[in-house]
């Protein structure tokens, strides 16, 4: 597809309309089925605006950039412009990852029961603005729209785990969002210190600002800019030291929402990753603090997965564990990492979100997701058994699935720049991921089910509700991808390739 | 005699302002103290913004058709901190009532604000 210079309306769009739907099902309160309809609509919308969309930017006020050297406007990108709008950006890699993101979300809208919160409309009001944060953060080209993203997603993130009912859910909530001021605060902080550095608003006009200036004593301003950002995207992604943070959330709110807050996760995790590595990655220590961060963050998670006795929760340590292997590869800096990173984002949020969607088909038997009672699933429905091992074998990276081409990028990438013990990490992961994922799936879905005694000490019979059947064509559409991306890699590298080569920078060690 | 300037005087303020405030974040166990305390952060952070978007006799940054593109970028302050600062006592409006509201419904089921039993009475 041609990139163009024109304002692009369609972008502004993947803004617009999630907004609107927010207001809109909002004001709907509690008209399940309208809700319903409203929300299906936007959601199919918004796919197909990212799948037809032109490439290039949206400037707000219509504003193009203004030519350094000659004072004139111009439509040109070139490295003498300064551009005085905010500005988004839409390519390749914006498109594949939206494209991801508006599919989960078409399908968390379908799955969503209506009957799990008090206020319906409010609850997928936060839904589709957990969308447009992502959205936000992914397109931006400006310091302010960066932030502002952030900071809505902290918020939104807060609001579903709050919907999602209990006194877990609140504590999780309540701590994230003061970590969220401390984090929001910090990313302020750097940027403000980075404007102050160049003077420009602009993340491009910035990063040409200071490779082609020499900073001398005010160096250590970038340091300290550099140290505040990192934070802001250690505490987005829930990376470690803040991993038991994310995990709570991760592990308090309803499957679905998880679903969503993953996917706008590691939406943030790229973006803000990709803005570090162009704004400080030539600074020294800045990858090798990356790359500790990330491995750190890949080996926590899984031990911490491991101990859980809660399918839930196994997956909350999980996706916080993949987000290191994401990481990882845009930490390398190099282009072999930077794709395997961006790859494994798109194949993280699809895996990740057939896992979840089966535990939520696991909340419909009524006995809960505790790997400590059996509930004989296998028998009672193959087919979602078939999805879940599946799903699983994804996120193990077997080959022919999604999961295991990203990985053995990330493999070949680590061994490139003559880092095989990261190699062996990632190698560890997942088949640590199999260890964890299959010991819950054994006893919650293959074991003979245990009998269920009520407090009177007689057999009581659990309280089943029959599956929705968009689960399980949401969990067939994920498993076809999956599949169709693990055979025919090229399909998802096509669109990240470019951009990994654009912004790779050659390993120096 | 050492000149003081507005702007050095602003940038000592808000870095006081951040540290009180997240001294109090970290120490304090009243999680009312806390959101105070965030508060108090979020001036800091506000205050340090204003401070480097400070520019002495500048003008709006606000091009007109026909004004000189040459003056503009030479005299325009900084928009981005205007902007931010603006968007950040909205955002810190929205953080403290997401902030209170947890907390009424903590205490409601706790009986405290006390940070140290609240957050950790966690079982799963």
């Amino acid at each position: 597809m041609s990139e163009t210079v024109t304002n692009l309306w369609s972008i502004a769009l993947l803004v617009i309309i999630p907004l609107l739907t927010a207001i809109l099902v909002n004001f709907l309160f509690n008209k399940k089925r309208l809700i319903r309809c409203v929300s299906v609509a936007s959601a199919v919308a918004l796919l197909a605006i990212t799948l037809i969309s032109t490439y290039g930017y949206y400037w707000f006020t219509g504003v193009p950039a203004v030519d350094t050297s000659t004072f004139t406007f111009t439509f040109g990108a070139g490295t003498s412009a300064w551009r005085l709008a905010l500005e988004y950006y839409f390519g390749p890699l914006q498109q594949i990852l939206i494209a991801v993101l508006a599919l989960v979300l078409v399908l968390v809208v379908l799955v969503a029961s209506p009957n799990l919160t008090k206020n319906q409309g409010a609850y997928m009001a936060m839904i589709f603005l957990t969308f447009m944060s992502a959205a936000i953060i992914i397109m931006v080209n400006d310091f302010y729209h960066l932030w502002i993203g952030v900071e809505l997603g902290s918020l939104v993130v807060a609001g579903i785990v709050v919907a999602s009912g209990d006194g877990v859910s609140h504590r999780a909530a309540l701590k994230y969002t003061f970590f969220s001021a401390l984090s929001g605060a910090g990313l302020a902080v750097s940027l403000a210190l980075i404007l102050g550095l160049t003077g420009f608003s602009n993340i491009s006009d910035s990063i040409t600002f200071l490779h082609s200036h020499d900073l001398g004593g005010m160096a250590t301003v970038l340091y300290v800019a550099f140290g505040f950002f990192a934070l802001s995207w250690i505490y987005a992604g829930g990376l470690v030291p803040v991993h038991p943070l994310k995990s709570d959330v991760y592990g308090a709110s309803f499957p679905h929402g998880t679903v969503m807050l993953q996917a706008q996760s590691k939406l943030s995790l790229v973006a803000m990753g990709i803005v570090m590595l162009r704004l400080f990655g030539t600074l020294p220590f800045t990858r090798e603090v990356m790359i500790a961060v990330s491995v750190l963050t890949m080996m926590f998670g899984v031990v911490m997965a491991l101990l859980q006795t809660d399918f839930r929760w196994i997956l909350a340590y999980l996706i916080v564990s993949h987000s290191g292997l994401v990481t990882i590869g845009i930490s390398l800096g190099t282009t072999e990492g930077l794709t395997g990173g961006l790859f494994q984002a798109v194949n993280d949020i699809i895996y990740m979100s057939v896992l979840l969607i089966a535990v939520e088909a696991v909340i419909y038997f009524g006995r809960g997701t505790s790997t400590k009672t059996a509930i004989g699933i296998a028998k009672k429905a193959p087919w979602l058994t078939a999805a879940v091992v599946l799903g699983a074998m994804a996120a193990s990276g077997i080959p022919l699935f999604n999961g295991f081409q990203s990985e053995i990028i990330l493999i070949r990438a680590a061994l490139l720049v003559n880092l095989p013990e990261i190699a062996a990490v990632i190698l560890l992961v997942s088949v640590t991921t199999f260890i964890a994922i299959f010991r819950g799936i054994y006893t919650l879905f293959f074991k003979p089910a245990d009998p269920i005694v009520s407090e009177e000490g007689s057999a009581a019979v659990p309280k089943e509700s029959p599956i929705p059947r968009w689960i399980y064509v949401a969990l067939g559409i994920l498993i076809a991808i999956a599949l169709v991306i693990g055979v025919y890699p090229n399909i998802v590298l096509q669109f990240v390739t470019p951009i990994a080569e654009l912004v790779s920078i050659p390993w120096y060690l | 005699m050492i000149e003081i300037s507005l702007q050095l005087l602003a940038f000592i303020a808000a870095a006081a302002l951040v540290i009180i405030g997240l001294a109090g974040l970290l120490l304090m166990d009243n999680l009312i103290k806390k959101i105070i305390a965030f508060t108090l952060l979020s001036d800091g952070v506000n205050l340090l913004l204003v401070a480097v978007g400070y520019v002495q006799g500048g003008v709006a940054a606000i091009l007109e058709p026909g004004d000189s593109v040459t003056e503009f970028v030479n005299n325009a302050v900084l928009v981005f901190p205007v902007g931010i600062v603006l968007t950040n006592i909205v955002i810190g409006v929205s953080t403290t009532a997401i902030l209170v509201a947890l907390v009424i419904m903590l205490y409601r089921r706790h009986g405290t604000l006390k940070a140290s039993k609240v957050l950790k009475e966690e079982k799963r």
